[in-house]
C-alpha cells in the first residue's frame, strides 16, 4: 500500500551512489523484494515509473527479484518455502514453532550507472 | 557500470528511528505507537488514558492524519502537550515526520508519548517511528475476522486493546475469537477488553501503562 514511499527511497538510494560513482544516469536497479515485505511488485514497479521522471533514473528499469517466504520448522525440523503472503504454521506437520529465513526483503542489491 | 549495492531500503527510516529512540531514551520517555482502523477509537482511548492518569504520568501525544487538527484539538483540551502531523497522502508515520515533530515537543515533561498513527491496519506495522513498542486497537465492530486478514498488525504489537465491548449485544463479532486469533499470531500479545463508552476494563489498560513506565525506567 505504501509502495511510493518504498520507489521514492529506493530512487533516493541509487541516486546517491551515482553521485558518489561519479555517473549522471541510472540505468536500472535491482532489488530484493520479499513476499511478506507488504509490497506488491506490481505496485512497485508502476510507483517506480511516476518518480522516476525528472531524476537521473528517467530511463532506469527497475528489477525486482520476488523472494518468497522460507522458514524452519522446529518442531519437524524441515525447511520450507511457500507463495503466500503469511506464514501461520508449518506447511509440513502444522507446528506453530517456526523460523522465517526469508521473506521479509526490502534490499537494494544492485544499480547500473554511466 | 555496474555498482554492487547492500542496502536496506528503508535505512534511511531506521537510521532516523535510531536517532528519535535516543532521543526518547535521553529522557526516559516510553514512546508507544498506536496503530488501528480509521474510526477504532484512538483519539478517544486518548482522551480517557490523560484523564485517568493525570496525577501519575504526564502524557505527550503525536497525532498523525493525512489531513486536519481535529484529534490534536480533542487532545487539546485535556490539556497534555500535543503536536498534530499531517501526511498529506501518506497512508503512514514515518521516522522523519516524527523527528520533525519533536521539534514542537518538550520530552523533559514528558513520561509516556504516544504517537496516534494514521488509520489503517496495513502500512503502519512497516514503518518504525524509533517507539518502544507498537500497541493496537481494534474495536469490535470491526468483526472477528480482522486478527487473521491483518496479521502482521497483530505480531508486531505488544498490546492489543479491544475496544466498543458495549457494542457486543449489537454486533455479530465474538471477542473471544479475536483473542484466541491474536494470541495464535502472537502468542505473548497483552490483550485488554474496554469500552471508552461505558469505561468497562479502563483501570486495567491504564494500570498496564503505569507498570510498563515503571519497569522502562528501571531498566532504563
Amino acid at each position: 500500500m505504501h509502495e511510493a514511499s518504498i520507489a521514492l527511497s529506493i530512487l533516493d538510494i541509487a541516486k546517491k551512489q551515482c553521485e558518489e560513482a561519479g555517473y549522471s544516469t541510472i540505468q536500472s536497479i535491482v532489488v530484493d523484494i520479499g513476499g511478506a515485505s507488504g509490497i506488491l511488485p506490481d505496485a512497485l514497479l508502476m510507483a517506480f515509473d511516476i518518480v522516476k521522471l525528472d531524476t537521473p533514473a528517467h530511463d532506469a528499469t527497475l528489477v525486482i527479484n520476488e523472494i518468497p517466504i522460507g522458514g524452519r520448522c522446529d518442531d519437524c525440523s524441515r525447511d520450507f518455502t511457500t507463495d503466500d503472503s503469511f506464514v501461520l504454521t508449518c506447511p509440513h506437520c502444522g507446528g506453530r514453532e517456526f523460523k522465517l529465513t526469508t521473506g521479509r526483503e526490502l534490499d537494494i542489491k544492485e544499480i547500473e550507472v554511466d | 557500470m555496474k555498482i554492487n549495492v547492500v542496502s536496506k531500503i528503508l535505512e534511511a527510516n531506521e537510521r532516523i528511528a535510531a536517532v528519535n529512540r535516543k532521543l526518547f531514551d535521553t529522557t526516559g520517555t516510553l514512546v508507544l505507537n498506536i496503530m488501528s482502523a480509521p474510526g477504532a477509537g484512538k483519539t478517544t482511548l486518548l482522551g480517557k488514558t490523560i484523564e485517568m492518569l493525570k496525577g501519575s504520568l504526564r502524557l505527550g501525544v503525536i497525532e498523525g492524519d493525512i489531513q486536519g487538527t481535529y484529534d490534536a484539538e480533542q487532545i487539546g483540551k485535556h490539556g497534555v502537550p500535543v503536536v498534530q502531523i499531517n501526511t498529506g497522502g501518506a497512508c503512514h508515520l514515518d521516522a522523519s515526520m516524527i523527528s520533525e515533530a519533536l521539534e514542537g515537543m518538550d520530552l523533559n515533561e514528558v513520561d509516556v508519548l504516544i504517537i496516534e498513527n494514521v488509520g489503517n491496519l496495513v502500512c503502519p506495522a512497516e514503518f518504525n517511528v524509533g517507539e518502544h513498542m507498537k500497541v493496537m486497537l481494534l474495536s469490535l465492530s470491526e468483526g472477528h475476522d480482522k486478527p487473521l486478514k491483518y496479521p502482521l498488525m497483530f505480531q508486531e504489537s505488544k498490546a492489543l486493546v479491544v475496544n466498543k465491548l458495549d457494542l457486543a449485544p449489537y454486533v455479530d463479532a465474538d471477542p473471544e475469537k479475536i483473542k484466541k486469533d491474536a494470541l495464535s499470531l502472537n502468542p505473548g500479545l497483552k490483550i485488554f477488553e474496554v469500552s471508552c463508552k461505558t469505561g468497562e476494563g479502563l483501570e486495567v489498560w491504564t494500570d498496564w501503562l503505569k507498570e510498563t513506565h515503571a519497569g522502562h525506567i528501571k531498566n532504563s
